[in-house]
C-alpha cells in the first residue's frame, strides 16, 4: 500500500517527496567520507598507524566498521523485503525464529565475539616497556616531560615534545598537575588521562620514524585545544644520540640575549641547565632551539614565532600563566629569540 | 468480599513467581557491583596478591563469584522455564486473563530475565578474564 502510494506521489509531481532531503543526506556522506579520506596519512590519524598500538587500534576500528556495515545492511536488507519484497504475513515460528535468532542469539554471538576479541588488545596496550621510560606532566596547558634512561641514568628534563626510539616499546608514566588532561598521539597509540594525584602507565611502541602530532584529549580548561605536542620518533641509534645530547647542560653564549634573560627575570620560571636559572615553573628552556615546536606544538620553531611568543603569550594562548613583555623594543624581542634559538 | 478474598489468594499464590523474577537480576546486580568494587580496593591494597599459581587473586576471586552467580542464575531459569509451561502441555503462550496463564507469563518473564542476568554476569567477568593486571 505504502509503496503504491509512494510512486503516485512520484508521477504527479515528477520527483520524491523527500528529494531535496536525500540531496543534503548524499553531500553529507560525500564530506563525511571525504573528511575520513582526508584524514589517511595526517601526522595526528588513528587511520594512519605508525606504531603497534596504533595499528591494532585501527585494525579494531575497521573491524568492528565492517561488522557493523554488515549488521547494519542485514538488519535493513531484512526489514525491506519484509515490508516492501514479500509484504505478506510469515509464519508464528518463522517470526519466532527471526526474532529469537536475529534478535537474541546473533547478536550475542557477534557482540560476544567483538567484545571478547576487543577486550584481548587492552593489556597490549599497556604492555611492559623495553627500558626506557617517559614521565609526562599535564600543564595548563604545556607538557612536562623526563626521560629516564634505560641504563639507570639521571632523568632527562624536557618539555612540550617527546622523542621516542623506533622498533622499541617505551614505557610512558603519565600525570597531571591541577586538573584532569589526556595524553594521546593518535598515530602511535591509545589515549590515556592524566589525573592530578595518580600515576597512570601506558606503553608505545612506534615502528615508523616520523614526526606525529599529538594532542591533549580531555577538555582542560581555555586553551585547551592548543595544548599539542609533537612526537618525534628516531631510529633507535640516533635517538641514544639525541638523549646523551639533551642529558648535556646547555652552553648558552654571553651577550645581550643571555643579559636580556637575565634582566627580565625569565630565570624566575625557566630553567636552563648548565647555568644559574633552575626554576622549574614553566617548560625547561636547555634545549629549547632543538625543539621542532613552540608554546606545547602550535607555533613553528623560528625567531619570529618565538619573538611574537615574547612578547604576548596570551593573544596566542587565551589564559597562558606567561605574562607578556610587550614593553621591550622589537630589536631586544629578536635578540632575545635568537639567543634562546641558540640553545640546541 | 468474597471478590476481595479471591484476588488476594489468587495474588499471594503468585508471590514465589515475583521472587523468581527479581532473584536473578538481584543477583546480576550484586555480582556487577563485588566485582567492580573487589577490582577496584583489591588493586590498590594488595594488586601483587596472588591465588593458584600465578594468577592475580582479584581474577580469580571474580571468577568464582562469577561461576556462583551463574549457578544461581541457571537455577532460577531453569524453574522459570519450568513455570512457563506449568502444565507441561507444551503452551507457551499466555494471552488470557487466567490464573494458569498469569502464572506461566510470570514464569515466561522470569526466564528471559535469567538469560539476561547470565549475559550480564559473562560480560561482567570479561574484562577480569582478559585483562590480567591491575595497571
Amino acid at each position: 500500500m505504502c509503496v503504491r502510494r509512494r510512486r503516485e506521489w512520484n508521477t504527479k509531481s515528477g520527483a520524491a517527496p523527500h528529494d531535496g532531503g536525500m540531496k543534503i543526506r548524499t553531500v553529507a556522506l560525500a564530506g563525511a567520507l571525504l573528511a575520513l579520506a582526508a584524514c589517511e596519512g595526517g601526522p595526528q590519524s588513528a587511520l594512519a598507524p605508525a606504531g603497534t598500538d596504533a595499528a591494532q587500534i585501527a585494525r579494531i576500528f575497521w573491524v568492528m566498521l565492517i561488522a557493523a556495515a554488515i549488521l547494519w545492511i542485514a538488519l535493513n536488507g531484512l526489514f525491506a523485503f519484509v515490508t516492501r519484497i514479500h509484504p505478506r504475513p510469515i509464519s508464528r515460528r518463522i517470526a519466532e525464529t527471526l526474532i529469537i535468532g536475529g534478535g537474541i542469539v546473533l547478536p550475542l554471538i557477534l557482540l560476544g565475539t567483538l567484545l571478547t576479541w576487543g577486550l584481548r588488545a587492552m593489556p597490549d596496550q599497556r604492555a611492559p616497556g623495553d627500558g626506557l621510560t617517559v614521565r609526562v606532566g599535564g600543564e595548563q596547558w604545556w607538557w612536562r616531560v623526563e626521560y629516564l634512561p634505560a641504563d639507570g641514568g639521571p632523568p632527562v628534563r624536557s618539555a612540550n615534545e617527546v622523542r621516542l626510539p623506533a622498533g622499541l616499546r617505551t614505557d610512558i608514566e603519565l600525570s597531571a598537575a591541577l586538573v584532569i588532561h589526556s595524553f594521546w598521539i593518535p598515530a602511535l597509540g591509545g589515549k590515556m588521562d592524566m589525573i592530578p594525584g595518580r600515576v597512570n602507565r601506558m606503553s608505545l611502541a612506534p615502528t615508523e620514524p616520523g614526526t606525529y602530532r599529538g594532542q591533549c584529549a580531555e577538555f582542560c580548561g581555555l586553551s585547551h585545544a592548543l595544548m599539542a605536542l609533537n612526537a618525534v620518533v628516531l631510529p633507535a641509534d640516533e635517538f641514544d644520540a639525541w638523549l646523551s645530547a639533551e642529558a648535556a647542560e646547555a652552553d648558552p653564549p654571553d651577550g645581550p640575549g643571555a643579559d636580556l634573560f637575565a634582566r627580565e627575570g625569565c630565570g624566575g620560571c625557566h630553567a636552563i641547565r648548565g647555568t644559574e636559572w633552575q626554576a622549574q615553573v614553566g617548560p625547561d628552556l636547555t634545549h629549547v632551539g632543538g625543539r621542532t615546536s613552540l608554546a606545547a606544538g602550535i607555533l613553528p620553531m623560528t625567531e619570529e614565532a618565538l619573538a611574537g611568543w615574547i612578547r604576548n603569550p596570551d593573544a596566542i594562548k587565551p589564559g597562558a600563566e606567561m605574562p607578556g613583555y610587550d614593553h621591550l623594543s622589537p630589536e631586544e624581542l629578536t635578540t632575545l629569540a635568537r639567543w634562546l634559538m641558540e640553545l640546541t | 468480599m468474597a471478590e476481595r478474598k479471591q484476588l488476594h489468594r489468587e495474588f499471594s499464590e503468585e508471590l514465589s513467581s515475583l521472587w523468581r523474577i527479581a532473584i536473578a537480576p538481584s543477583v546480576w546486580a550484586i555480582h556487577f557491583v563485588a566485582s567492580y568494587g573487589l577490582a577496584a580496593v583489591w588493586c590498590a591494597k594488595w594488586s601483587d596478591a596472588t591465588l593458584l599459581g600465578d594468577v592475580s587473586a582479584w581474577r580469580v576471586l571474580i571468577c568464582g563469584a562469577s561461576v556462583v552467580a551463574l549457578g544461581i542464575i541457571g537455577w532460577i531459569g531453569w524453574k522459570a522455564w519450568r513455570q512457563w509451561d506449568f502444565l507441561e502441555d507444551w503452551d507457551y503462550t499466555h494471552p488470557l486473563a487466567t490464573e494458569e496463564d498469569r502464572h506461566e507469563f510470570l514464569g515466561h518473564a522470569a526466564f528471559l530475565l535469567a538469560v539476561l542476568s547470565a549475559v550480564g554476569v559473562i560480560a561482567t567477568t570479561l574484562p577480569a578474564l582478559l585483562i590480567s593486571t591491575c595497571t
